[in-house]
């Protein structure tokens, strides 16, 4: 007897298209990713122009940053953080990411959506990709939108504009670079407390805002580690993109990125596989 | 060859034991009723099926093949507690979204044709979030259809449906099993509304599948009984008592002799008493009252 039941599933190729299409759709669709762009473009518009706002006394104000690209990146290297100008560059907007996709992913499970999709489609890997891929682009739109408000606020802040251009082009694209493996990060972070909103939101900001990182430093700093160690992890790649940075800097994001996207993915995947979709 | 084969499946959540050596059978073109009380493991089943939690034990076949088959999978369509919708989005474009997840070629006009096969077509530009609860559930069953699944699993689809909704979504679900390609597996509590559309029936109690049925083996293990009102329903209870083993009060007013008899032989009995019979028939029991005969341990 002939069987009347004929079996074919999409390829990979077709799949990935398919849920990037959708993915994409959504976040193009979502008033979300414009609102965090927004964020993103006036958080540095508003640091630099509070910062230069003279102080309640009527003294003579305090400029947080030396330089306008100081509000994009770190002038250089820095792993211990002491001032607030030291942290507050590019890097935030991995904050920012960090709950953005807690909040892509978190509707995901909250409508169902990952039930349909994950009963037609056997692979759980084409979600990790597809996730990480989505949310990096939002990230490093963010980057953009970030850049965009630096300069504007920086402008009216009147802050000087003397800049090696190749270590702007290089700390900026280093930051874009990396919102892939952040992303990556933010997507199994996610996985792993899919069932607690709050838990996905909270740990995305935990990682996000370098806590861990910078306790590592804070104490490393102290001992014969070498810096090499520390650029490993997002957190150190990213601050290794900054003013005074060359091609290497560059080449230190890509792979630091991409080796994190690499292995959050494949973690992400194996806890999909085993674990139960709610 | 069976649409779904599940042997001894099993599924613990730490110490509790969800669902415990369950064995069941859908035949391609059924509509399968599962039925179970709250808490029976009839969505624990579900997900295990399509692959949504994996299981403690056993083995389920889909189409002959292991469900985590991905080509298997490819031919199942699911509508478990929501249907992935997203609020701000249109039904249409919905609907889109999940034809570009599925890779479907020509989808406008796939979209088009399962919009009108759910009775939808009308409203395809609504936003999801302004759709009524009914219009809901028949877009996810629509979602569902989506890449023409010749599986479907529907966890409680006709919850919160008023009656026409009802009627609209049995008539869907014969419209689904009509070319006899398609298999419905679908859980539900409203054991009377299932009763006209299902083709055979699983009842799953503290995890175990206490029975499983074709709906002409319901229609033929359902008890008939003589139903009747008199004048004097207390007094006629207490007769038929005497002459009878079970008779019973419905919540419709009527007086139920559960005992192989006859109107004629009531009647004649009761005039003999002097009691006028304003009203009899016979009926049969549903699967709601069967079900819960069931429960109770009757026959």
């Amino acid at each position: 007897m002939t069987n009347p039941l004929q079996f074919e599933s999409p390829s990979f190729k077709k799949r990935i298209k398919g849920m990037l299409g959708v993915d994409f759709y959504r976040l193009f669709h979502t008033p979300m990713f414009y609102i965090f762009l927004f964020i993103a473009a006036i958080i540095p518009a508003m640091i630099s122009a509070m910062t230069m706002m003279p102080s309640p006394d009527g003294g003579a104000s305090t400029p947080l940053y030396s330089n306008l690209w100081q509000i994009i990146a770190a002038s250089k290297s820095l792993y211990v953080i002491k001032t607030i100008a030291d942290y507050a560059n590019m890097n935030m907007v991995f904050i920012f990411g960090g709950i953005m996709v807690s909040v892509f992913i978190g509707h995901d499970y909250k409508s169902g959506y990952v039930k349909q999709l994950f009963t037609t489609h056997a692979k759980k890997q084409d979600y990790m990709i597809s996730k990480s891929l989505v949310c990096a682009f939002a990230m490093a739109c963010m980057c953009i939108t970030y850049l965009i408000g630096g300069i504007v606020g920086g402008l009216f802040a009147g802050y000087d504009t003397s800049v090696n251009v190749l270590s702007l082009v290089v700390a900026v694209l280093g930051k874009m670079i990396l919102s892939l493996g952040w992303a990556s990060l933010y997507t199994f972070l996610n996985v792993i407390f899919r069932r607690y909103f709050g838990i996905s939101i909270a740990s995305s900001f935990f990682f996000g805002t370098g806590i861990l990182i910078i306790g590592v430093a804070a104490i490393v700093e102290k001992l014969p580690i070498p810096t090499a160690i520390l650029n490993i992890f997002l957190y150190g790649a990213s601050v290794n993109a900054n003013l005074s940075s060359g091609i290497s800097a560059l080449i230190v994001c890509i792979a630091v990125s991409l080796a994190w996207a690499f292995f959050y993915n494949f973690l992400g995947t194996k806890i999909l596989s085993k674990s139960d979709v709610y | 060859m069976n649409a779904i084969e599940i042997k001894g499946l099993s599924k613990n959540f730490g110490a509790k034991q969800a669902v415990c050596a369950l064995d069941m059978t859908v035949p391609m073109g059924a509509i399968y009723g599962f039925i179970g009380e709250n808490g029976s493991g009839k969505s624990t089943t579900e997900k295990m099926i399509c692959g949504l939690i994996p299981k403690s034990g056993g083995s389920i076949k889909i189409y002959g093949r292991d469900h985590t088959d991905k080509d298997v999978r490819a031919k199942m369509g699911v509508l478990i507690e929501a249907p992935g919708c997203f609020g701000g989005l249109s039904v249409f474009d919905n609907m889109m979204l999940q034809a570009a997840n599925l890779s479907i070629p020509n989808a406008e006009r796939e979209v088009i044709k399962t919009l009108k096969m759910v009775r939808m077509e009308g409203a395809a530009g609504n936003k999801y979030k302004n759709c009524s609860l009914g219009m809901k559930q028949r877009v996810g069953i629509a979602m569902a259809l989506l890449g023409d699944p010749t599986l479907l699993v529907l966890d409680e689809p006709l919850n919160g449906l008023d009656a026409d909704g009802m009627r609209i979504m049995r008539e869907i679900f014969l419209d689904i099993v009509r070319d006899g390609r398609r298999t419905i597996l679908v859980s539900s509590h409203l054991l009377g509304e299932l009763q006209k559309v299902a083709t055979h029936y699983g009842i799953i109690r503290h995890g175990k599948m206490i029975c499983e049925m074709t709906a002409e083996q319901l229609d033929a293990d359902c008890r008939t009984y003589v139903a009747l009102q008199s004048a004097e329903m207390s007094r006629t209870k207490a007769l038929l008592g005497c002459k009878y083993t079970r008779v019973e009060e419905d919540e419709a007013g009527y007086l139920r002799v559960y005992d192989q008899t006859t109107p004629e032989e009531v009647v004649t009995y009761l005039y003999k008493e002097g009691i006028p019979v304003t009203e009899i028939k016979t009926d049969k029991i549903g699967l709601e009252e069967y079900y819960i005969d069931l429960m109770k341990g009757g026959n």
